[in-house]
């Protein structure tokens, strides 16, 4: 067939931007211009968490923590299920765990919450560790479900031995002295491990995670024993969810067997699915709009969860690579029709 | 039978296939041969419409987006956007790449799965035939999927793309992995297939030796353009195929 009688066609073309290209090594120092290419998202993300409470009421000021904590969690699960491969339900868990040990701290020895926060991280992320270390063999579905299983477990454990105040939980823990220290905390803590993370998975370590995710066989060979990584990257992820359990424990003073609620376990997922696989940045804006979002849903009663559900299916139908993916193509690349 | 004109396949920016124009025609056995990377199994989707369910996943994800522009034509109609399943029913059947038979269900369950789209006794007529094509297969009747040889399972491959009752069977490497003598045997049975039943076949392979003398017609593929057609004897006899495929 000839050129001519055909029609002319065309096809988009999709291209990344010169200045992407630009900013990707130590080119990027060159000129201001690049340098706030890279500067204003990060920034407009800094400078938009950090502002917040400023133009919050109270009631908002408190939902803004407990969407830190699911940002927490949120940055965890995308972190264990995009880059080692683990997808891990078990963020109740994380958060019981924390919240009993800084709840136990605070109680029995009395120690002030600036002091149980740090050691209740630790501890409860190596207690974490531990009991999620015989199931680091399994994979996907398994792994997911053993992990989901801890929290359950571990409420009716409390329940049946009536051990740290049973269903009524521990009360009267020390609070923060007021609510800019509560919010600034938790605010900093995902700054602080969102950047973190993003360092991590760029480095060594970060490379050797992605490799077990795609084929651990391959990196067995190599000589590297997953195991050890994968515990490594257990307890990373632990430690943010055992902190985020710490936090709450004194951000109401109160510590009880709804702190293995399965909210935790499931909300970060929503938001990992709406904000965008993979991108560490995207979970931790996907809860800061899902946890809101919840609340503002309050006014349907009952019918907030049909809302909600609504608003998730539409996200999973219609734009399934999640938000951040879709603003990062935009960010970064052009399109323009092109005719062949 | 199958007209392919001006086709072209990007994926994202990078050309996989540029402007291809090929015709396979009725009751012969067409070849494409090419390179790794030369664009056939891109060509061998997009005939069978896997390519429109890798671009809608694609879409989904955020990846890759495939452009596919041009026009294939199967007996007369356009099938461009044609659904993979509703190509199927037309008679375009693929035999894919790497085998992909179902590991876990038994060699006469993997036939009997092919043989969806056939009527019951076109279903019973075309299992003794694979039996007899193949008689391998006949005494494995029970054995999984996933524990047969390389060899058992191409042939298992084929059969089942037999049993769907095809006009156009397209096999996309079928000699992937194979040793010297079970590549001479299935191009025989190709061979004998075609002769025997009259579909129309069309083969993709990189490795054309074995190939080359049963079909009638065929294309050479480089870095997604067609760069040579001609019967198997003008093929056979170009000096450039000669020193690429033979080694001469």
């Amino acid at each position: 067939m000839s050129r001519e009688t055909s029609t002319i066609q065309r096809r988009k073309e999709r291209l990344d931007r010169g200045i992407k290209v630009r900013t990707e090594g130590l080119y990027a120092l060159t000129s201001w211009r690049e340098m706030f290419y890279l500067l204003v998202p990060r920034t407009l993300l800094i400078f938009g968490l950090l502002l917040s409470p400023f133009f919050l009421e109270m009631y908002w000021q408190r939902v803004l923590c407990q969407a830190g904590i699911y940002a927490l969690l949120a940055l965890g699960f995308d972190f264990l299920a995009e880059y080692v491969g683990l997808v891990c339900l078990g963020g109740a868990f994380f958060i019981g765990s924390g919240a009993y040990l800084s709840g136990l701290l605070n109680a029995k020895l009395g120690w002030a919450p600036f002091f149980t926060i740090p050691i209740a991280t630790v501890a409860g992320a190596v207690i974490s560790t531990l009991v999620l270390l015989p199931c680091l063999r399994l994979r996907g579905i398994y792994f997911a479900i053993i992990s989901f299983m801890f929290p359950l477990l571990t409420v009716y454990i409390i329940i049946a031995l009536n051990i740290f105040g049973g269903t009524e939980g521990i009360t009267a823990l020390a609070t923060f002295p007021n609510i800019w220290v509560d919010q600034y905390l938790i605010l900093g803590g995902v700054i602080i491990a969102l950047f973190a993370l993003r360092r991590l998975v760029t480095e060594d370590i970060g490379l050797i995670l992605r490799s077990i995710k795609d084929n651990d066989q391959a990196v067995k060979a190599s000589g590297i024993s997953i195991t050890s990584y994968k515990t490594k990257a257990v307890f990373i992820a632990a430690l943010l969810g055992c902190f985020g359990g710490a936090y709450l424990s004194h951000l109401y003073g109160w510590v009880g067997i709804s702190q293995f609620a399965l909210d935790y376990s499931i909300l970060p997922i929503a938001a990992t699915v709406m904000g965008g696989m993979g991108t560490l940045v995207g979970p931790v804006i996907g809860a800061f709009i899902l946890t809101p979002l919840s609340e503002a849903l309050r006014g349907f009663g009952q019918m907030r969860v049909v809302v909600y559900c609504l608003i998730l299916i539409g996200f999973i139908v219609y734009k399934p690579e999640g938000l951040m993916n879709v603003l990062q193509r935009k960010y970064h690349q052009f399109e323009h029709w092109e005719e062949v | 039978m199958l007209e392919i004109k001006n086709l072209m396949v990007f994926y994202e920016n990078a050309i996989a296939i540029n402007n291809i124009n090929m015709k396979c025609e009725g009751g012969k056995v067409t070849g494409i041969f090419g390179a790794n990377s030369a664009g056939k199994s891109t060509l061998m989707y997009t005939i069978s419409g896997i390519i429109l369910d890798v671009k809608k996943k694609e879409e989904m994800k955020g990846g890759e987006r495939i452009t596919i522009l041009g026009n294939i034509i199967f007996e007369g109609t356009d099938i461009t956007y044609l659904k993979p399943s509703e190509r199927a029913k037309k008679g375009i059947i693929l035999c894919p790449e790497r085998r992909r038979i179902f590991a876990e269900s038994s060699t006469l369950e993997n036939l009997k799965i092919g043989a969806y789209l056939a009527t019951k006794t076109q279903a019973k007529k075309t299992l003794e035939y694979i039996y007899t094509i193949f008689p391998p297969l006949k005494n494995l009747k029970s054995r999984e999927g996933g524990f047969l040889s390389g060899g058992e399972q191409q042939m298992l491959a084929i059969g089942r793309a037999l049993m769907a009752q095809p006009k156009l069977l397209l096999l996309d490497e079928p000699l992937l992995g194979l040793s010297p003598m079970m590549e001479g045997m299935l191009a025989r049975s190709i061979h004998d297939i075609n002769l025997q039943t009259g579909i129309t076949i069309l083969i993709s392979e990189q490795y054309a030796r074995p190939i080359l003398p049963i079909v009638h017609h065929g294309y050479v593929l480089e870095n997604g353009g067609a760069v040579l057609e001609g019967s198997s004897q003008e093929l056979m006899e170009n000096p450039d195929v000669k020193s690429a495929y033979f080694g001469l």
